[in-house]
């Protein structure tokens, strides 16, 4: 046995190791170097060793040549990073050729788990000669797993070694960074070519820096364009909606010109895209981006016009070809084409914009769909359409759509109507976005031939708005009143009522009675509540219009409308004055008096009104739990209505409060109980 | 031959200048804006197939298409398909492709193994440029593909065989598309393939990766064969057709094959019955072309008491060449008029 040199170490609190030789001690048996090496090994591997600590113990492990050098070096996981110097001391070692090959094979290994942790690398380029020396060393290089970068040599080994993972993988990386001099194809079904034998450190390492909180290292491991998607020959022949992997374009400029590029296939985390935002080239595919969350990131800073054609010229292929044309027998495979349309839905959510072939797809798409297909996706992908201009939203939009909507079900009509709302929200808040820079000017840049301007877009909004005023009608009606679709039109109008407060579009719109009677008359508080709240927004909305009225016009109509609305509600709800003349609707004495019902102009006053019995029953046991017979015209008298009213408010009827506070001009001195509708002293009605 | 394939430039739908609108702020573009280049989206598809074609232009092929790249074009039957435009893609560099694909093709023969650009493989590619097909100063060149191989022992005096051979071509491609492209993208919208379908695929492979483009299969579907037939009678003052050969696919059970062969003069004499009386010759209009069709059903219905437009045109041929419904095209002489006129 060799005199080894033997250490102790003492441990302090901050992490930092002193080494004391004593030479000639002997190593075996020594406990107080055991115990110090336990310590040590503990720490190294719950919380990691500092710089300066794995420099040394670096230094230590590999001018031993025995167990515990071997040891050492298994537990040497750095909390933060690995100084360059200590590798390429490490490197001379290798050099020296007293070490045993098991050891230069851990070290090599060690180096390429913490290749990413090294500081600086700018030495450690000038001696890869070196280390490629060891590397092409058969017995070596059938254990080590390698990471860096050379070419000839390799492709020399493969022929003399045969189709090796490990090599494999190798000339796939190095096909990432120079594609013009090397091409492989991965066979799909291959298993990663370096990954299990280091995983024991990486687990570690990753555990370290995750308890540590510094940046978590993203997976070690290299992607070398191996895609998804089944391995099946089949599918090969057969195109499928899948999104093409990765790849650097061997056309690239810069690396011509000499420049650092940094290739995509590298890109894992949010803060690498940051460092090399200027250095990232554009991949070999532009679909390729739609992959990835990050490359999303990337795809976001891009502003070459020509990549977006390209994007475009891709989706707009995959999409025709998948859903229009149908070659082979249309889809059969639905979750790959849900999974691809989530993708697109999600792309362009991320992106806060549709893509122009979408767009065209689904105009075409429209005509033939049958409203059931894939329905979630394509509505989705509709409400994200940009502002169709006006002079074609009828023939692209409204027709199909209106043919769609009457021949199915109820639920097909809901998810209509929410998607219109889902495509006006978009259109409103990409005008609110843009006009809010503009002062009200949108005019297109000289790119495109074009012009939308804030006409333009607001005819299409109207065009849309009283679309939906029809279709819905009409919808209502079939589908006998239904509170679902009722619903969802009203949170349609809950949109219309706020856009010129809430998104500066200078328009005023009225629901049309078709919508709002059915509201007003419905059978639930839910939407008769949004009726109020809607009838105060439109309010609140017309009041500041009128403040402003040198910069927009409303017309009389508008006003008209409302102040009817307003009027009917008032005397419906409050003064119980339903159907008389002057009262909004108006409806003959004789029919009213022929549906057997007494007292007919109470009937929707907040008392009876089907919507709001439950509160008034349940409003009169509280007031009155001893009564037996139940009197609900008690409500209206003295203090008991101002209760009543108080009681509804307290249950969550916040659009009835919004509006009757706003609307009412409360008569406090005789009766009480009367109010007059202030809608007088709105302009002419 | 005068050959009209569907206008395959446009056909997935796109969006020129997909750059975008709102003061340059998104790169959205108005799908709908091309209503202004004169291009609607619904033209786009080429589901809708024109009403009326340019008649065409007399040109002598051979004045200026080189003879033995000519010969290369009318020997082999054609398989169709049509690519949308190509990124970055230059005639310049076709020297620099042809090693690149004939590396990428060894690559995925031999999956697993690496190749080195550059070396000597078994398969020898060969980009050439085919000068003089473009019609227009718009159109691109079109440029034809070779793939030789050569046989594993094979001596110093063994001459590769082609094992493959396709073409990109572009002609008459409507120039208001082709000027609405940013400059980065060369336009050759139909590629024409011969060879098996595992060495096509290969190179589409390589061209979409390269080129980031994409292919899909071009079908001729009853209407475009219809418009060969009648298009190709209508040449036969020009350059005699020797015959009209017509097959349709009945739906009877089993599934009836009818061939119809015309004589040529009988169905010129048809074809100028149906030519309107207003026409100029420059165009034909689709209602001529229905009119000829119906012409030709009726007598056979009064034959054989068979309607063929209850089936469907599956083949249409003359001397000039032949075409396929599932989209294979020969061409048997290039005496004729231009030969592919992409509209």
């Amino acid at each position: 046995m060799n005199p080894v040199l033997c250490l102790s170490l003492c441990l302090t609190p901050n992490n930092v190791f002193c080494i004391v030789v004593e030479a000639g001690t002997p190593w075996k048996g020594n406990d107080t170097v055991e115990r110090h090496l336990a310590a040590v090994e503990r720490v190294g591997l719950s919380r990691g060793l500092s710089p300066q600590a794995v420099s040394i113990l670096l230094e230590f492990s590999l001018s031993l040549r025995s167990a515990i050098g071997i040891r050492v070096l298994k537990f040497l996981v750095p909390a933060s990073t690995v100084p360059e110097e200590a590798i390429i001391r490490g490197v001379s070692w290798l050099c020296v050729d007293k070490m045993p090959v098991n050891m230069q094979v851990l070290f090599v290994r060690w180096v390429l788990t913490v290749f990413d942790l090294i500081d600086s690398k700018d030495q450690l380029r000038a001696i890869y000669g070196f280390i490629f020396n060891f590397v092409t060393e058969e017995n070596l290089v059938r254990r080590v797993l390698v990471l860096l970068f050379i070419t000839y040599p390799l492709l020399e080994l493969q022929t003399r070694m045969g189709c090796q993972p490990f090599l494999m993988h190798l000339l796939s990386v190095y096909k990432v960074y120079c594609p013009e001099l090397v091409t492989i194809s991965v066979p799909a079904k291959m298993k990663s070519g370096f990954k299990n034998h280091n995983s024991t450190w990486k687990a570690a390492l990753a555990a370290v820096q995750k308890s540590s909180t510094t940046e978590l290292l993203s997976d070690l491991q290299l992607s070398v364009g191996v895609s998804q998607q089944p391995a099946t020959r089949k599918r090969k022949l057969h195109r499928h909606l899948t999104i093409p992997a990765v790849s650097s374009s061997i056309q690239s400029q810069s690396r011509l010109s000499g420049s650092k590029v940094f290739p995509l296939e590298q890109l894992r985390t949010f803060s690498q895209l940051l460092e090399n935002l200027h250095r990232i080239e554009l991949p070999a595919q532009m679909g390729s981006l739609l992959g990835s969350t990050v490359a999303l990131h990337f795809l976001d800073c891009v502003r070459d016009s020509s990549a977006f054609l390209r994007l475009n010229f891709w989706l707009g292929h995959l999409l025709h070809e998948e859903f229009i044309f149908c070659k082979d027998g249309g889809t059969q495979d639905l979750t790959e084409a849900t999974g691809f349309l989530n993708t697109l839905i999600s792309t362009q959510c991320f992106l806060q914009e549709g893509f122009a072939a979408t767009e065209l797809f689904l105009y075409k798409f429209l005509n033939i769909w049958d409203g059931s297909l894939l329905r979630p996706e394509i509505l989705g992908l509709l409400s994200n359409i940009p502002v169709v201009p006006c002079s074609r939203i009828k023939t692209l939009l409204f027709e199909p759509l209106m043919q769609l909507f009457f021949t199915s079900s109820l639920f097909f009509k809901c998810s209509v109507i929410e998607c219109l709302t889902n495509m006006l929200l978009k259109w409103l808040t990409w005008h609110s976005v843009y006009a809010f820079e503009d002062e009200l000017d949108i005019s297109v840049t000289s790119q495109t031939p074009m012009n939308m301007t804030l006409s333009g877009l607001m005819d299409s909004v109207v065009e849309l708005v009283h679309f939906v005023g029809r279709i819905s009608t009409i919808g209502l009606q079939l589908e006998g009143y239904h509170s679902l679709l009722l619903s969802f039109t009203l949170d349609f109008y809950m949109m219309v009522s706020d856009m010129y407060l809430k998104y500066d579009l200078p328009l005023v719109l009225m629901p049309p009675a078709g919508v709002f009677y059915p509201a007003l008359f419905a059978t639930d508080p839910v939407n008769l509540d949004k009726l109020c709240h809607i009838m105060y927004r439109y309010r609140t909305n017309l009041m500041s219009a009128k403040n402003q009225e040198q910069k927009m016009k409303i017309s009389r109509k508008t006003y008209h409308e409302f102040n009817q609305y307003v009027v009917s509600m008032v005397s419906c709800l409050w003064n119980s004055r339903a159907f008389q003349p002057g009262m909004g609707l108006e409806m003959d004495e004789g029919l009213l008096s022929r549906s057997g019902v007494p007292e007919p102009w109470t009937r929707f006053s907040l008392v009876y009104h089907p919507a709001f019995l439950g509160y008034a029953v349940d409003f009169h046991e509280n007031c009155w739990p001893e009564r037996m017979k139940m009197d609900l015209s008690s409500i209206k008298l003295g203090k008991r209505w101002d209760w009543y009213v108080e009681f509804l408010y307290c249950q969550g009827l916040q659009g009835l409060k919004e509006f009757m506070q706003s609307s009412l001009r409360r008569q406090s001195s005789v009766g009480g109980t009367r109010a007059t509708s202030d809608s007088q002293s709105q302009p002419p009605s | 031959m005068a050959c009209s394939p569907p206008p395959a430039t446009p056909r997935s739908g796109r969006a020129p200048g997909g750059g975008k609108s709102y003061a340059g702020r998104s790169r959205r573009s108005l799908g709908v804006e091309l209503t202004n280049i004169g291009i609607t989206p619904g033209q786009l598809t080429g589901l809708r197939a024109p009403t009326s074609r340019g008649f065409p232009k007399s040109r002598n092929i051979t004045e200026h298409v080189d003879p033995e790249q000519i010969a290369l074009l009318v020997k082999n039957e054609w398989k169709l398909s049509y690519v949308t435009p190509l990124y970055q893609f230059r005639h310049v560099q076709l020297k620099s492709y042809s090693k690149q694909l004939s590396a990428f093709i060894v690559s995925e023969k031999q999956q697993g193994i690496a190749v080195e650009i550059g070396l000597e493989t078994n398969f020898k590619v060969v980009f050439s440029v085919v000068l003089g097909l473009a019609e227009t100063e718009d159109d691109a060149e079109t440029v034809f593909i070779q793939i030789h191989s050569k046989p594993p022992f094979a001596g110093d005096g063994d001459v590769p065989k082609i094992i493959w051979s396709g073409w990109l071509t572009c002609v008459g491609g409507n120039p208001d598309y082709l000027r609405s492209l940013p400059s980065g993208f060369v336009c050759l919208p139909l590629f024409c393939a011969s060879g098996s379908e595992s060495l096509t695929s290969l190179v589409k492979l390589w061209f979409e990766r390269t080129f980031d483009c994409s292919f899909g299969t071009l079908n001729l579907n009853s209407t475009y064969l219809q418009w060969l037939a009648s298009m190709w009678t209508g040449c036969h003052h020009v350059s005699s057709i020797r015959y009209l050969k017509l097959v349709w696919n009945l739906p009877a059970q089993p599934p009836l094959d009818i061939s119809y062969t015309v004589h040529p003069q009988d169905a010129w004499d048809l074809w100028n019955s149906v030519r309107e009386q207003d026409s100029t010759g420059d165009t034909i209009g689709i209602n001529e072309v229905e009119r000829f069709m119906k012409g030709l059903e009726s007598h056979f219905f009064r034959h054989f008491r068979i309607y063929l437009s209850a089936g469907m045109l599956t083949k249409v041929s003359t001397a000039f060449g032949s075409a396929h419904c599932d989209g294979k095209i020969k061409v048997c002489t290039l005496l004729q008029p231009g030969i592919f006129n992409i509209s």
